[in-house]
């Protein structure tokens, strides 16, 4: 065996005080492969690769490049070593060009000033060899993720890294872009550039990965080649139990109407982001709606939750209008409402699990007395919550922040979903958090849908519009470009060719 | 025996940390330390006779009783303003009409006190409650206007700072000038209306009992109650508390509101203990000192009292070393500000920092313990 590139040993890493976030993990990583790193939410994934990247400092273990013994105190260091990360959540400046952010700290001189002409030069140079075309000077705010990702990826490859580690990055991407950047991997993997993908995908391991190290609660489980392990056995290794990839659904009989869309139109900044848009959900269904991020399914969530007021058409929620209700009386209606960016909108990062919990029951009558909130009984419902949804803490009072993207995800589900009285509205309720999860979320989904509700399920993870929904809508820049009966008459391609706006349906149903 | 089994599991539940805790208390502690240290070495280099110099600055306060209560006095309203401070800050909102505020609750609380004839006790209550509403008026406007309109309260409070002023210097000069004060003051306070010293050989009135209820209920507020859960949420992340139906206007304007008001009473605590008129013709500058006792109380209630008597132990020493010795109170103004930079900043210390030393020092004491048990 040749040797390693990199070699980290017995790597154990307490976040302060006492949650221990990596036991005892040892990890090897040869030049040239790409390696996945798989594992549940709050395995220790991201905690060691950013101690690899000298974001955190281990408490034991050593790191050694090339068969020598490193310390990497800061990303600098690291860097300096050829050792580059894109983080699952974007860091970029939004308010400057792409090239900016491109030459960042390493900003190109002529005179002494600061040379626009150059960086753009440079960011080309790179988006060109690596199939990566982006135009330089367009500001980052006008980009959509996937772009985003791609302008990390850049400034990564500016630095020179010959190392790339990648935090979940197809999390937030479209299977198209999906498709391309995987293609830009493997251009990356000939020019010989070693690539780590933190992932819980099993689907992409398989895909493009060369061998697959696999952590479960803070240990590593071990390391395979790819073509070795099958998928159910890394499922296995991952969450310790077997799950069944595909499940038969229940065919559940939608009853009446609950809430119904006429016509919705809504413009901003002169543009049509959502255009004559009407659908109904009905009792016992859920209602999928998928297209390409950013075609207007912020704007459709940001109008029936009552965040954005100023549309055109009606929204009815057993007959009665919607129109020009505030967000707390379209919550007292009965809709609830799992917003898309968990970090900013579900809940509050710097309060404890149990201030983000309670944020709907406090209002309960039954949970107050006058002004005081009863706190014994809210704390109780907060365990609850805790216990059934599986959050993985020490007790209620930790910090959301000291949590993992996919256990916060679960507590802000968990508040909607039991506060869900006629809809829920689901805008990427399962993005980034592991398979125990998301299977626990989709009983707690379809144990909503029987109880005659109705779910509104935006979704980017097309294999979930598939297991858990009937009827879709495919929505392209803000309109509705195909309705689609029954989701298992229409191939996953032919999904993708709507929401990419190349077909429109031909003969669309008038109504749903 | 009980109580502490007791204490224990409530501490355990909260995930209250003692390490935690003493890192925390190490950090503050460190840095009140090195502001001393560098207080120290500028009064050995401005002062001649540094000794003394520094015994009146640093044993002074506690030196008599009388002192300790000069201490206390000057510790009151900075209670006051860094509790107001704190209620709006919890919604992370700057709205510095606290500063107008007193001068207004001052003010009214006067007029209020000379004006209208009440029995005893009403008497005090009134001009307290008078102050504070009549500046809760003025500081709605700031807090409306950014719930409303979005404009910062920031700039537009820190403008009705002066707009409140000169309508009160006008008043004083004016309208309701005692000529008999030799001043431009208003006439004498009746001692009826006055809050009264409640420990005999000091300067320490009712006012603290007043503040120290106030904040008890403040603490109350914001752990027990919806509106205070509800501001808190709002302060920490607006964005969260709008999607979850909170009504985020309203909160930011209470909050301010209900800080502008405490404030306001303030004020008028101030002038009722110790002022026979009211002559003040500038702004009295503690709702700024307000925002400089709740930062470095961590914005947390229950700190606000530490954090003032603290700062009115340094300012009382500062007065005592200006008065006993030939150290500028200018040097003084210095040293505060180097002391506050240091416990602000909070990443200055971090805690993994001790924690680092904590961890040394049990490895090594574990490998003495080998080597002492390989020897045996």
């Amino acid at each position: 065996m040749a040797e390693a590139l990199i070699m980290m040993k017995d790597i154990r890493k307490v976040y302060y005080p006492d949650i221990v976030a990596i036991n005892s993990a040892t990890f090897s990583l040869f030049e040239g492969e790409i390696h996945a790193i798989a594992g549940e939410n709050g395995a220790g994934k991201t905690t060691l690769m950013k101690i690899l990247f000298g974001l955190e400092k281990a408490d034991k273990g050593e790191v050694l490049f090339r068969g020598e013994k490193v310390f990497f105190h800061s990303p600098s260091d690291a860097m300096r070593k050829g050792i580059g990360m894109v983080h699952q959540h974007f860091m970029l400046l939004e308010n400057m060009t792409v090239a900016d952010n491109v030459v960042l700290g390493m900003e190109p001189k002529r005179k002494g000033l600061y040379d626009y002409k150059r960086a753009c030069e440079i960011t080309k140079d790179l988006g060109e060899r690596f199939d990566m075309a982006i135009d330089p000077e367009i500001k980052i705010s006008q980009l959509a993720v996937g772009l985003k990702q791609k302008v990390e990826i850049i400034k990564v490859l500016a630095r020179e890294a010959r190392i790339i580690i990648l935090d979940e990055p197809t999390a937030v991407l479209t299977p198209q872009e999906t498709k391309e950047l995987f293609h830009q991997l493997k251009l990356l993997k000939k020019d010989n550039f070693t690539i780590i993908i933190i992932t819980h995908k099993l689907r992409e391991i398989k895909e493009i990965c060369d061998r697959v190290t696999i952590m479960k609660s803070g240990n590593i489980e071990g390391t395979y080649d790819v073509d070795k392990i099958s998928v159910e056995e890394i499922s296995k290794k991952m969450v310790g139990y077997d799950f069944v990839v595909t499940e038969d659904k229940e065919t559940l009989k939608p009853g009446e109407v609950i809430l119904e869309v006429k016509n919705l139109s809504y413009e901003r900044d002169g543009k049509k982001r959502l255009d004559d848009i009407s659908f109904k959900i009905r009792e016992k269904q859920i209602l999928g709606v998928v297209g390409v991020e950013g075609n207007g399914q912020l704007e459709l969530s940001g109008v029936l939750n009552g965040v954005i007021r100023n549309y055109e058409g009606d929204i009815s929620l057993d007959g009665l209008s919607l129109k020009n209700k505030s967000i707390l009386e379209i919550r007292d209606r009965g809709i609830s409402y799992i917003p898309e960016d968990r970090m900013v909108d579900g809940a509050n990062l710097i309060g404890n699990i149990y201030e983000s919990a309670i944020v709907l029951k406090s209002r309960d009558k039954d949970y107050r007395k006058g002004k005081f909130l009863k706190k014994k009984k809210l704390s109780e419902f907060t365990d609850v919550l805790i216990d059934s949804y599986g959050v993985k803490c020490n007790n209620k009072y930790d910090q959301v922040k000291s949590l993992s993207g996919g256990n916060i995800q679960k507590i802000v589900s968990a508040r909607e979903i039991v506060e869900a009285r006629r809809i829920l509205i689901a805008n990427q309720p399962t993005r980034g958090i592991d398979i125990g999860a998301v299977m626990t979320l989709h009983e707690k989904l379809k144990e909503l849908q029987s109880n005659n509700l109705g779910i509104l399920l935006i979704s980017s993870d097309l294999k979930e519009i598939y297991d858990l929904t009937e009827s879709v809508i495919v929505l392209y820049e803000g309109k509705i470009v195909a309705r689609i009966k029954n989701i298992k008459d229409v191939s996953e391609e032919q999904l993708g060719r709507y929401m990419l706006g190349i077909e429109v349906q031909e003969d669309m149903e008038a109504s749903l | 025996m009980k109580i502490r089994e007791r204490l224990m599991s409530y501490f355990k539940n909260r995930s209250f940390s003692f390490q935690r805790f003493f890192f925390e208390s190490l950090k503050t502690l460190m840095a009140v330390l090195i502001a001393y240290l560098i207080a120290i070495i500028i009064i050995v280099f401005v002062s001649d006779n540094p000794s003394e110099s520094i015994y009146w600055f640093i044993v002074g306060p506690f030196s008599n009783l009388m002192e300790f209560g000069e201490l206390i006095k000057k510790a009151v309203p900075l209670m006051f303003a860094g509790i107001a401070a704190c209620v709006i800050v919890k919604a992370n909102q700057f709205n510095l009409f606290t500063e107008g505020a007193f001068y207004v609750g001052g003010l009214v609380a006067a007029l209020i006190a000379i004006y209208i004839k009440l029995p005893a006790f009403l008497a005090v209550i009134a001009a307290l409650v008078g102050g504070g509403l009549v500046a809760t008026i003025f500081g709605y406007i700031p807090a409306k206007l950014k719930s409303s309109l979005n404009v910062n309260e920031f700039v537009s409070s820190i403008m009705l700072n002066f707009v409140a002023l000169w309508i009160g210097v006008f008043l004083i000069s004016n309208v309701v000038i005692d000529d008999a004060s030799g001043d431009t003051a208003t006439g004498i306070i009746p001692e009826i209306s006055k809050l009264k010293v409640f420990i005999t050989g000091t300067n320490i009135t009712y006012g603290l009992l007043i503040v120290i209820g106030i904040i008890i209920l403040v603490k109350i507020f914001f752990s027990k109650t919806l509106p205070g859960y509800e501001i808190k949420m709002t302060g920490d992340n607006q964005h969260f508390a709008k999607f979850s139906g909170i009504n985020v206007e309203r909160r930011v304007v209470m909050a301010q509101v209900l800080g502008i008001f405490i404030a306001g009473v303030g004020g008028a605590a101030e002038i009722l203990s110790n002022y026979h008129r009211f002559n003040w013709k500038t702004l009295p500058g503690f709702g700024f000192d307000g925002f400089m006792v709740t930062i470095i109380a961590k914005n947390k209630p229950l700190f606000v009292p530490l954090a003032a008597l603290f700062i009115g132990y340094l300012r009382a020493g500062a007065d005592l070393m200006a008065f006993n010795s030939d150290v500028a109170q200018e040097v003084v103004a210095i040293i505060q500000g180097v002391i506050i930079l240091l416990i602000a900043s909070e990443r200055f210390f971090s805690s993994s920092f001790f924690k680092r030393l904590l961890d040394n020092y049990k490895e090594r004491r574990n490998h003495k313990r080998m080597d002492v048990m390989k020897n045996e």
